[in-house]
């Protein structure tokens, strides 16, 4: 049987690429059915085969590292780096929405009253259920930590212990986030205002819900005898991506919430 | 306190509370020729036909819309 001379991994071949491609497809197709021709089967083919993609083509990322154990150090500094790459990217995806905000409301129009909240919209109290929502968030980060350190000092009570808490913690916000939107006094449709507010936290809360899923597949790992003390990857991209989602919600709480009221 | 928290558990909830990596290893480090979408077992091949034909079926569909958007509207 031949051996490889280096530390890389070939994947097996796979239909997961092709098949996201596909979902993809659906996906926008199924945006645009819904938006002009008031249709939604195309759209929830979609979805339906892009969370398929997702379970089966990670499932196999899984499979291929603990249970094949193809992840070298080598391996693993490649995906370090991927992760990185990718929450750069998030990061100036959201920094185009904060550039709208401010575009706006730096030289507030005419038609806004020339001020910022614009003339008739009552801007929610940022002393009250989103300073609840800051310290939920910065109290979750502090616990995906402490779970981070029982897992390197392989506590396996304690780092199951932390992990719950931080995704208790990720629900609780998601939660209160849900609430706010539907007692909030304006809507998406009042002014620029509504846009800039909804667009920015709402692309937010869809990362505080992708992130909150991805720290649940870490539990369930966790609880499983996935990780061990010195190998934990997915673990540490999950903590990584929720700091983010974190340090996100701080700008957009200093700015569109507390600046912006 | 701490006895009662330290209750015995039935053999049958125990087996779901220790380490089946090693099962696990086994299976998938087997040498029978099969890439890991499909290595795990039957299941495998299901969700991948199921996959598979979502958006085989999707991709279709999509071809088809955009044949009937691109044509004109008949008015009567």
């Amino acid at each position: 049987m031949a051996h490889q001379a280096h530390s890389y991994h070939m994947v097996d071949p796979s239909p997961w690429p092709i098949f996201g491609a596909a979902a993809a497809l659906l996906t926008t197709s199924g945006l645009i059915m819904w938006f002009h021709y008031s249709s939604s089967m195309l759209l929830a083919l979609g979805l339906l085969s892009m969370l398929l993609v997702m379970l089966q083509w990670w499932r196999d990322v899984i499979r291929e590292s603990t249970f094949q154990g193809h992840h070298t150090p080598t391996v693993q500094k490649g995906l370090r780096y991927g992760m990185i790459l990718f929450i750069t990217s998030e990061a100036f995806f959201f920094l185009g929405f904060f550039w709208a905000f401010f575009h706006s409301s730096l030289v507030p129009t005419p038609e806004l009253g020339g001020q910022w909240p614009p003339m008739g919209v009552k801007p929610l109290n940022p002393m009250e259920v989103p300073l609840l929502n800051t310290a939920i968030l910065l109290a979750s980060g502090v616990t995906v930590t402490w779970a981070h350190h029982s897992i390197t000092e392989g506590n396996r009570k304690q780092a199951i212990h932390a992990l719950t808490l931080t995704v208790l913690l990720g629900l609780y916000f998601t939660a209160l986030q849900a609430m706010e939107y539907h007692e909030a006094p304006f809507s998406i449709a009042d002014s620029v205002y509504g846009s800039t507010f909804f667009v920015a936290t709402g692309f937010h809360g869809l990362h505080v819900i992708i992130g909150s899923s991805f720290l649940t597949v870490c539990l369930l790992r966790l609880i499983k005898f996935h990780f061990t003390s010195d190998h934990h990857f997915g673990f540490e991209a999950a903590a990584w991506y929720w700091h983010f989602v974190d340090v996100i919600w701080l700008f957009l709480y200093m700015t569109i919430y507390w600046w912006g009221s | 306190l701490r006895q009662i928290s330290q209750r015995t558990i039935s053999t049958a909830s125990r087996r779901q509370l220790e380490n089946r990596v090693p099962e696990k290893q086994k299976l998938f480090q087997e040498d029978n020729g099969l890439p890991v979408y499909l290595k795990g077992g039957a299941m495998d091949g299901l969700l991948y036909r199921v996959t598979m034909g979502l958006t085989v079926f999707g991709t279709g569909y999509v071809l088809y819309e955009l044949m009937v958007a691109s044509m004109p509207k008949k008015q009567k």
